[in-house]
């Protein structure tokens, strides 16, 4: 299945002119490619770890250093044992993770029985999530089970995790989840 | 010194982590996709899309194969779109000495599109219908002239890409043939000598795509390029 060289020179209609007509039409003159400038001269590199899943491949993040503090480029870490420079196609787009304008600028609220969702700011969701937390939390603590023991519990609310914390973070998502009392602790965490 | 690339399909596992690393690196933008029955998707290059993961099953003595084929510029020795692009204006294609990667310019957008898509033996070069400029995968030249792989071979997590020398490629290329034959008798090579991004496809190249390798038929010069040429229009 090899196409021999003779072949192939047949087939690009512009080398085969050249041969046939010694040189009439081709370019032979020395053309320098003109380089890219190298956005990357111009970054910090910072390693960081893929949130995507439990293989945990490492990423070289650039920020850009003109005072925008930006990531404009993210890369598998050539240096890293884990994937020695390489990512997966999730891997790969992990830089939209950071800086992507199709994702929702602010959180988004839909208040109880509306069909719409409507942009509001963190302070406003924070101390919404936090002011409900507690109402709830308050409403059905237990201090004590049907057996008299002192258990200190609130069945009332769960929590799923989430699949983009790491190990670290789980452990004081979780603690701050104890803290409230909760016993439904599920999570995701991949690496 | 010039580069090249291989690219073991025995290897490829169609994550498609080399298709995204390339927008990533080169900030191209997303293209809507519908599901159309296959993972490839886009459904096809585009100027935006300027390396693609083609799907292929096909039927072999009543077994279903699925094939895989990441998809690029073949940067070749001698291009055949340089040659028609030049006839136009002589600055819309170039070939960098250093790297022998063939490299469009915005120039391109005063060329014979049509005509330089056709000259290409992999139909590889895309037109953008707004600026009129084409485009395609330019070997990643601003990496290499810094020292770094291009974005696709550094992403590949099989190893079924690599980059480095022209004579460390093609003693690599012969290797992994000789490898792949045990388990496929039909592998072979696609235009090893011809072009710097050489695939080892494990059975016949046009299974995987209708122009995966060179065809074997000859394309013929079109009316334009053979005046400009008998003519000596073309600016040498």
């Amino acid at each position: 299945m090899t196409v021999s060289r003779r072949q192939f020179l047949k087939l690009s209609a512009g080398a085969a002119t050249a041969t046939a007509f010694g040189g009439l039409g081709i370019s032979l003159k020395p053309t320098v490619a003109k380089a890219e400038l190298q956005k990357l001269k111009w970054a910090k590199q910072t390693t960081s770890v893929c949130c995507y899943c439990a293989v945990g491949c490492g990423l070289i993040v650039h920020t850009a250093k003109d005072g925008a503090g930006r990531a404009i480029n993210v890369e598998g870490d050539p240096d890293h044992p884990i994937n020695e420079g390489s990512l997966c196609a999730k891997g790969a787009s992990i830089w939209q993770l950071a800086e992507n304008a199709n994702r929702p600028q602010t959180p988004l609220y839909r208040a109880p029985n509306s069909t719409e969702w409507k942009p509001v700011s963190w302070d406003w969701a924070l101390t919404e999530i936090a002011k409900r937390v507690k109402k709830t939390r308050d409403k059905s603590f237990q201090l004590k089970n049907e057996k008299g023991e002192q258990v200190n519990r609130t069945e009332a609310i769960a929590s799923a995790g989430s699949a983009a914390m790491d190990n670290e973070e789980c452990w004081a998502y979780q603690s701050l989840l104890r803290s409230l009392g909760l016993v439904y602790i599920e999570h995701q965490a991949r690496i | 010194m010039a580069k090249k690339f291989l690219v073991d399909l025995t290897r490829c596992t169609a994550c498609r982590g080399c298709q995204v690393a390339c927008k990533q690196w080169k900030k191209l933008p997303a293209e809507a996709t519908v599901n159309w029955g296959s993972h490839q998707n886009p459904k096809d290059l585009s100027f935006n899309t300027l390396r693609l993961v083609r799907f292929e099953e096909i039927v072999n003595d009543g077994k279903v194969d699925w094939l895989f084929f990441p998809e690029q510029c073949r940067h070749c020795y001698e291009p055949p779109c340089l040659g028609q692009a030049e006839l136009d204006d002589e600055r819309a294609v170039i070939q960098d000495e250093a790297t022998g990667a063939v490299i469009f310019t915005e120039y391109t957008k005063n060329v014979d599109a049509e005509g330089v898509r056709e000259a290409c033996p992999y139909d590889i070069p895309r037109k953008d219908p707004v600026t009129g400029q084409l485009s395609k995968c330019d070997m990643c030249i601003d990496r290499i002239q810094n020292g770094m792989k291009p974005a696709c071979v550094l992403s590949c997590p099989t190893g079924a890409m690599s980059f480095g020398e022209e004579e460390e490629i093609d003693a690599l290329a012969q290797e992994r043939l000789a490898a792949a034959q045990k388990r496929y008798p039909e592998a072979v090579l696609g235009d090893p000598e011809d072009v710097r991004v050489v695939y080892l496809f494990q059975q016949d190249p046009t299974k995987y795509f209708e122009k995966a390798i060179a065809s074997a038929s000859p394309t013929m010069m079109n009316r334009k390029q053979m005046f400009a040429r008998l003519l000596g229009t073309t600016k040498a």
